[in-house]
């Protein structure tokens, strides 16, 4: 048990050591959301104004700003999954797969560094938006951390299935931009749940969405009683989808690799 | 060594490897002896590295099984990847990483604590002589430095099975020879060393016995000395003439010295025969009947190289197939 421990903690390292190699990705990628929200942001809360809102002063922008900081993550945890599927063709794979290390701690070792790595690359952006919003509870803070590292574990074991089960690079890249862009759009990311249910497959599309959930749960988190018209579920209900989709596709993951990999399916 | 007497460290029952419609291992046989090191040679694609590969569990066989210090690589994969270290042909690592990183996270993989690995890193690099680049990018290291920290892997775990995948191609003639040194020192200390070459010179230098792999099967097996007297028509006449040989040529001199076996490329025709002293006046008359200038001929006994070419096909001949 001791040696397991030890194992999965040195596979986390694996990815998180990794964080500190791209500063500069980091940093062009921080520069982007701060233009995005203070730019883009502003501009698009002008346009869109909600009646139904309260007289807090809580409006479109705050909505936007969780959606704009979800899809981030999303999408810095899906290039996670393309940067494990290039380890594996440069034939890291066969590497870690000859290492004393049982094959499940392999992969749920690697599924949760590369959460854990995903999260590392958007926390300052997390902050930045806390920032401008002025929010300084250290408990929801803390809450809304736990939240954004347990869906980008999620969102990591996604990646790895799909990496896994389509065993090719041009493949993967392919099927993650459709569902980088699917995924995105068929979202309350940046729509409120019910502006769509004019059209009901988006609106039950949306409603089931990882990213709706926890753009949704940030937003319940931090002005519930200013957006809940637009929440489609209690917290609680958002959190533990959102737990359940991070504990689920990591076993999967832990599952899929056991049976893909031992034994030489990657090649 | 008495090797029959002696524990087998791997025992491999009747092994195959399929990739779709190819087979790289055909029903393979072979049991590797506790502290010795073995020698598997073959061409490229004979199978040698998916051997390899599954002994150390990253490939799963078709069929059959290997058993590692008793451990089946099918069953118990777990307790087999605690024996076993590898280095690879290709080595191993990220471009953007750095060669002290990737031994220190792996001396902590294989067991040391920080301290230790520390220490048994440094010493690996400075006695492999990469310790000078260990905070350069992989990507910027020379195909043999990349070489050296793939070796550096197996020298810091000190597994009970130590296994070599062509350890010294890109590595020049010093540095070869030093990893042979340390192979040999690893040995000392109590491990079993399986080495995948193309080299004769080096499975001749390092093994105590050697498998000869050709298309998946194991053609020969045997200590250098017993695989070289293993060859029927022991001695080689190696003649190198001017001008082009007819077959009918060959196959009358073959005829007339009772020769085991000719291979013939181009200027070069070796000749298995036995007692080839007593033969070799008769050939050279042969040649000289025949209106052919003979530029250079030697009898020797036969080399590793030999052996290796006896077994793995007539390559001298142009046969491929």
């Amino acid at each position: 048990m001791r040696e397991d421990l030890r194992a999965l903690l040195l596979v986390t390292l694996w990815d998180v050591r990794k964080v500190a190699r791209y500063k500069v990705f980091l940093l062009m990628r921080f520069a982007w959301f701060i233009v995005q929200v203070s730019v883009f942001a502003v501009l698009i809360s002008y346009l869109v104004t909600i009646r139904s809102l309260g007289t807090s002063g809580i409006g479109y922008y705050e909505y936007y700003l969780f959606g704009a900081y979800t899809a981030l993550l999303f999408s810095i945890s899906m290039f996670r999954g393309y940067e494990i599927a290039e380890e594996f063709e440069e034939g890291i794979i066969e590497y870690q797969l000859s290492l004393p290390i049982k094959r499940r701690i392999l992969a749920i070792g690697r599924t949760i560094g590369g959460g854990i790595a995903s999260f590392i690359y958007t926390l300052p952006m997390m902050l930045f938006i806390l920032l401008l919003l002025g929010i300084t509870n250290p408990v929801l803070i803390a809450i809304a951390v736990l939240s954004a590292l347990a869906f980008s574990i999620g969102i990591v074991g996604l990646a790895i299935n799909i990496v896994f089960g389509l065993k090719s690079g041009d493949k993967t890249d392919i099927l993650f931009g459709v569902v980088d862009a699917l995924l995105v759009r068929l979202s309350t990311i940046f729509y409120p749940l019910p502006f769509l249910s004019v059209f009901p497959p988006y609106f039950y599309a949306a409603m089931y969405n990882p990213l709706s959930n926890m753009a949704d749960f940030l937003r319940a988190l931090f002005f519930f009683q200013d957006l809940k018209i637009f929440i489609h579920a209690p917290p609680e209900n958002l959190v533990s989808y959102i737990v359940g989709l991070s504990v689920g596709l990591s076993i999967l993951a832990m599952l899929f690799i056991e049976r893909r990999v031992e034994g030489g399916g990657w090649k | 060594m008495v090797f029959g007497e002696m524990e087998p460290a791997v025992e491999i029952v009747d092994l195959v490897k399929r990739f779709g419609n190819t087979i790289a291992v055909d029903k393979l046989n072979l049991s590797i002896y506790d502290g010795e090191i073995f020698g598997l040679l073959g061409p490229n694609g004979s199978g040698k590295s998916t051997t390899l590969l599954i002994i150390s569990t990253v490939y799963k066989p078709t069929s059959g099984d290997v058993y590692v210090y008793g451990k089946s690589v099918v069953k118990n994969s777990d307790e087999v990847r605690k024996y076993v270290g590898i280095a690879f042909q290709e080595p191993k690592a990220l471009w953007v990483d750095k060669p002290y990183e990737i031994l220190l996270w792996h001396a902590m993989v294989v067991g040391y604590s920080m301290s230790d690995a520390r220490k048994v890193v440094r010493q690996v690099m400075e006695d492999l002589g990469v310790w000078e680049y260990r905070n350069k990018m992989f990507s910027e290291l020379s195909g043999g430095n990349k070489k050296k920290v793939e070796l550096a892997k197996v020298f810091i775990q000190k597994p009970r099975l130590a296994i070599f995948d062509e350890p010294t191609a890109q590595l020049d003639v010093i540095t070869k020879h030093q990893v042979w040194n340390m192979i040999e020192d690893l040995r000392r200390n109590g491990s079993t060393i399986i080495v995948a070459t193309n080299e004769m010179s080096e499975a001749e230098r390092l093994s105590d016995r050697i498998g000869i792999m050709y298309r998946g099967k194991l053609r020969a097996l045997g200590t250098p000395e017993e695989l070289k007297d293993g060859i029927p028509g022991g001695d080689i006449i190696e003649i190198i003439v001017d001008g082009p040989v007819r077959e009918s040529f060959v196959e009358a001199i073959k005829n007339d010295i009772d020769a085991v076996r000719i291979d013939l490329k181009d200027a070069v025709i070796r000749i298995y025969v036995n007692k080839g002293e007593e033969k070799i006046a008769r050939v050279v008359d042969m040649f000289s009947r025949g209106g052919l200038k003979v530029r250079q001929i030697s009898l020797k006994e036969p080399t590793l190289d030999d052996v290796f070419f006896y077994y793995t096909g007539a390559k001298l001949a142009g046969d491929n197939n």
